[in-house]
């Protein structure tokens, strides 16, 4: 730049308060009025709900001023917002006391993420490719009600489809409201760590087609049956709170843990005993201490009452399961069966609980009743120390929605079969809603060739992922600070709780919230559809107008917004009801071995892919903080990796850090070795989350995803994944490269996992 | 004058790594990507360690939180040219960047390895930066940095006690960490009240100080796990 330049520029923008003083006009600082009443340096707090997992814990906002980089009138500068800071869990939220785990912690840069979408996009590229180009939000929801409308002139209603995240709530209610009035079939939900196999047992068992709650904080002996239930499942934070608690909260008092499962997860490794099991052979020790239980007399048969009903030779004492029995099916020893039985005995109330890899095979029902049965026949259903159902706010009878509940949508497989067959019933448009299927379903599915074929696609998603990048049309949702947040706890409290928190800061991009888009798109239509809320917050004030307030002569409303939400004791009018199937007629269940996809002897591993403690499920792998914090059992960042016990490493040649080929049926990959005591000789497991092809610059490229080896094994009566179920081979194929990342460098030699190792 | 300790209870600690994420939220410590993490460069104030016991099938696996045990005689003070590493008088380790040099003395002596260097600016793909803190210093190249005990929120609570003329009661500061920690099992107070939480567990039989017999006199007390019977 000349010096003419130079003082034309200060000269233009110096009442704008420009900082030239390397005479660089990048280093100009234009400081532009701020929209809002900024007061800086001074921190408010707001309620917020945590949107990275179903739990819904409470969180509280810390918002305070921020430079955000505007352009004005062709001018780049600055402005003051308010913006999110800090999340912190809500001290007095049922759910989470105060704590927040580690995803929701880094949550907060879904809001801030340099990849977020900012604007609707129409696609301008070839399907896939990933090429867009900005639309406006009018153009772009007239767009959508013109498919929508060309769909019901003619008369094809039923080519709408909803694939998304099994959401509840009032967004689950506004989606589920949009479909049925518009006469499009029900939502299909895909998770791939998906509970509802779960559920299936809790209605066949308790009547209550739920997750389950446990009150740790009182019990004095917790088995679990793969349940990661301090790391990832069901509602984590709220568990943790309990289970400290449990050891440490009671004078005199520290109860007993113990975790069955044949890779130690990071709650496994918080065990008195850890208890590896054959895969598939859960439900067998569990009706293995049955047996003693009832054997010893310690309680009768009946106790289960329905529970134990559905377990065959349940009212004789379970005969076929004597712990020699136990011990040949499940590998656990018959003195270990009987120890088990004895504490279980001695140390109550205790209660016991199954969930992921357990359930995740196709024999996982039989696992889930067997447990449940236990816990029937321990007494620890809806007694303190044992395991409950929160009860339900049942947010249609309280927004007066019409119609009649869909029954279940089709599941993924069955939607993406039936999309490949065509027909008149195919999907026409699609919506998609939080769910990444061409990520995480097993290939044999087919997902990404259905989706191929569907002609239009809508996204509401805010990040470009494998799923996706399929859309047609995307079309933003505000992040969760940015929105009015919601969510209705299934588990995780005592008393029935809704959370509810206003936007914390206003919208950083052109996005806006899902479910007034859809409310907007549903006026729109040439039949409108005729929902009865104007808005998200509209639909909140009339659903937490009903509720009892807290205060004589209050209103629950501004209640629930200052504080975060409502919870207490719920008038039986608004309890929503169970939703039970029938438990009698069914045939009493009994052990069946588990299949396993892939000859034993041409794949003599168990492939075991397991809930990542930083990425859940892939869906968190974008956020960088969480890239870079260490597994907690493997200290790696940034990375993947293959656990493989030392004995087996042994016969195969492998050593930490090696390249290692693991090949199914289905696929094939190649990632680091991590040799670990922690599992069994004859399982290999690797953590889900990485090897995204299409999701961030922080994802994007990094790392393997296991799903792609994954056999299409599914449990019969629920068609639910078994994730579990499938066989592969190892093979060392080389050294260390670098692809694995350990913060604690390792408890091996120097340089064994890659070049430099200059720790500081 | 207090002096600020901490305790953590193993029996509790559940390795979930909820601190560790809220350390990097509040204090704005930057992520250096996969290759400077390999190079051993990442910065984590507080990390949960792991340690194995046993073979299968017979395994046993401990974690352990471990953050600046802010020492009561630190050995990484007196090796400080510039007094960038010094002791404050309720009892802290801090950590003064704009006297510090970057000679990297103190991360040498530091026997619990909790001290990291600036080897860049630290950076944050925009609008990332948004979220920063607006109260805690951004570190810059050539500087060594480490936990505080979140002396940003020490600061703030004791301040505003002050103002509204009210004693800081047992409970009012918790640093991050201590915050975020869904199983309770850490505990922040002044270890001079006798009746602090923090006081009470740092007496209990289970304690112990890391590397205490260094004479490096910890604040940070951990209450052992305790076995089945």
């Amino acid at each position: 730049m000349d010096r003419r330049s130079f003082i034309k520029l200060t000269a233009v923008s110096g009442t704008t308060a420009a900082l030239a003083s390397c005479g660089n006009p990048e280093n100009q600082l234009v400081r532009f009025v701020p929209d809002e009443d900024i007061v800086p340096g001074q921190a408010t707090w707001k309620p917020g709900v945590c949107p990275l997992c179903a739990a819904g814990c409470g969180l509280t906002v810390r918002v305070m001023d921020a430079d955000k980089d505007v352009v004005r009138d062709g001018q780049a500068g600055v402005v003051k917002i308010y913006a999110a800071k800090k999340l912190e869990g809500s001290t007095d939220h049922p759910v989470n006391h105060g704590g927040l785990c580690t995803r929701g912690q880094a949550s907060i840069q879904v809001t801030y993420h340099p990849d977020r979408i900012t604007q609707p996009l129409k696609r301008s590229g070839t399907r896939g490719e990933a090429k867009y180009e900005p639309i406006s939000w009018d153009d772009a929801v007239a767009e959508l009600v013109g498919r929508l409308d060309a769909l019901a002139g003619a008369g094809n209603q039923r080519a709408l489809a909803l694939l998304g995240q099994a959401r509840t709530g009032h967004r689950g209610l506004v989606v589920q409201q949009f479909l049925q009035h518009f006469g499009a079939p029900a939502p299909v939900r895909w998770e791939f760590f998906g509970d509802d196999l779960l559920r299936r047992a809790n209605a066949l068992s308790f009547g209550k087609a739920q997750l389950p709650t446990f009150d740790l904080a009182n019990a004095r002996f917790v088995l679990s049956f793969g349940a990661d239930f301090l790391g990832t499942w069901n509602s984590p934070v709220s568990q943790s709170h309990g289970y400290g608690a449990m050891r440490q909260g009671r004078a005199g008092i520290r109860g007993a843990f113990v975790q069955v499962e044949a890779r130690m997860s990071q709650t496994g490794a918080n065990a008195d005993q850890w208890v590896p099991v054959r895969p598939g052979t859960d439900g067998v020790l569990a009706l293995g201490l049955a047996h003693l239980l009832m054997a010893a007399k310690v309680v009768t048969p009946a106790s289960a009452a329905r529970a134990g009903a559905l377990i065959d030779g349940w009212s004789d004492g379970l005969p076929a399961y004597s712990p020699d029995a136990v011990e040949k099916l499940t590998g656990v020893a018959a003195a270990k069966v009987e120890r088990l039985a004895r504490q279980m005995a001695d140390m109550r109330p205790g209660v016991a609980m199954i969930g992921g890899p357990a359930l995740a095979h196709t024999n996982g029902l039989f696992s889930a009743l067997a447990v449940n049965a236990l816990n029937g026949l321990m007494g620890s259903v809806d007694q303190p120390g044992g395991v409950s159902f929160t009860p339900q706010f049942d947010v249609a009878a309280a927004a007066r929605a019409t119609g009649t509940a869909p029954g279940a949508g089709a599941s993924l497989e069955q939607w993406a079969a039936g999309t490949l067959a065509g027909g008149s019933g195919a999907t026409q448009v699609l919506l998609i809603d939080g769910a990444n299927p061409v990520f995480a379903a097993p290939r044999a599915w087919r997902v990404r060739e259905a989706l191929e074929k569907v002609p239009y696609i809508v996204s509401f998603g805010s990040f470009l992922d494998e799923t996706s990048a399929l859309a047609d049309l995307i079309l933003p949702d505000h992040s969760f600070l940015e929105t009015w947040a919601e969510n209705v706890p299934e588990s995780g409290s005592g008393v029935a709780v809704a959370t509810v928190a206003p936007p914390a800061m206003a919208p950083l991009h052109q996005t806006r919230a899902t479910v007034d888009v859809l409310l907007d798109a549903g006026r729109r239509l040439q039949k409108p559809l005729n929902l009865p809320w104007e808005s998200l917050e509209a639909l909140l004030g009339a659903t937490f107008a009903v509720l009892p307030p807290a205060a004589e002569g209050g209103d629950a409303w501004s209640e629930a917004q200052e504080k975060g939400g409502w919870w207490g004791a719920l008038p039986a009018a608004l309890v929503a009801a169970a939703g039970a199937p029938a438990a009698s007629g069914m045939t009493p269940v009994a052990f069946v071995e588990p299949q396993f996809d892939g000859d034993a002897a041409q794949y003599p591993l168990h492939l075991l892919p397991y809930a990542s403690t930083t990425f859940y499920d892939g869906s968190a792998a974008h956020l960088p903080w969480l890239q870079e914090m260490p597994d907690p059992l493997t200290s790696a960042m940034w990375s993947s990796w293959v656990e493989v016990n030392p004995t087996t490493a042994a016969t195969l040649g492998i050593r930490d850090g090696d390249l290692l080929e693991v090949t199914s049926a289905h696929g094939t990959l190649q990632s680091a070795a991590v040799l670990t005591p922690g599992i069994a000789p004859d399982i290999v497991a690797m953590p889900m989350g990485q090897g995204h092809t299409q999701f961030t610059r922080y994802a994007t490229g990094r790392g393997e995803n296991p799903a792609s080896l994954l056999a299409p094994l599914t449990e019969a009566t629920t068609g639910a994944l078994a994730w579990a179920a499938t066989r592969v081979k190892v093979a060392r194929v080389g050294d260390p490269d670098g692809r694995l990342v350990l913060f604690a460098g390792g408890s091996h030699e120097e340089g064994r996992h890659g070049p430099g190792e200059e720790h500081r | 004058m207090p002096r600020w300790g901490m305790a953590a209870d193993l029996d509790r600690c559940t390795g979930c790594g909820a601190c560790v994420t809220a350390c990097h939220a509040e204090n704005n410590i930057s992520t250096v990507g996969p290759y400077q993490a390999m190079r051993g460069r990442a910065k984590h104030w507080i990390r949960v360690e792991r340690y194995w016991e046993g073979e299968f099938p017979d395994v046993r696996l401990k974690f352990r939180p471990v953050m600046c045990m802010q020492c009561g005689n630190a050995p990484c003070e007196p090796v400080c040219p510039t007094y960038a590493s010094q002791h404050t008088a309720d009892g802290l380790n801090a950590q003064v960047y704009n006297r510090c040099i970057g000679t990297r003395y103190c991360a040498n002596a530091c026997p619990y390895t909790v001290r990291f260097f600036d080897f860049f600016n630290p950076e944050w793909d925009k609008p990332l930066h948004l979220q920063l803190n607006p109260d805690v210093s951004l570190r810059e190249v050539g500087v060594m940095e480490k936990c505080t005990f979140c002396v940003q929120r020490i600061k703030a609570a004791t301040i505003q006690a002050k103002a509204d003329d009210v004693e800081l009661k047992d409970g009012d500061i918790k640093p991050a960490c201590v915050q975020s920690c869904p199983a309770q099992a850490l505990v922040f107070g002044d270890l001079d009240d006798p009746d602090s939480a923090v006081s009470r567990l740092s007496e209990s039989p289970r304690g112990s100080k890391l590397l205490e017999d260094l004479g490096t006199q910890p604040a940070v007390t951990y209450l052992s796990r305790q076995t089945l019977a």
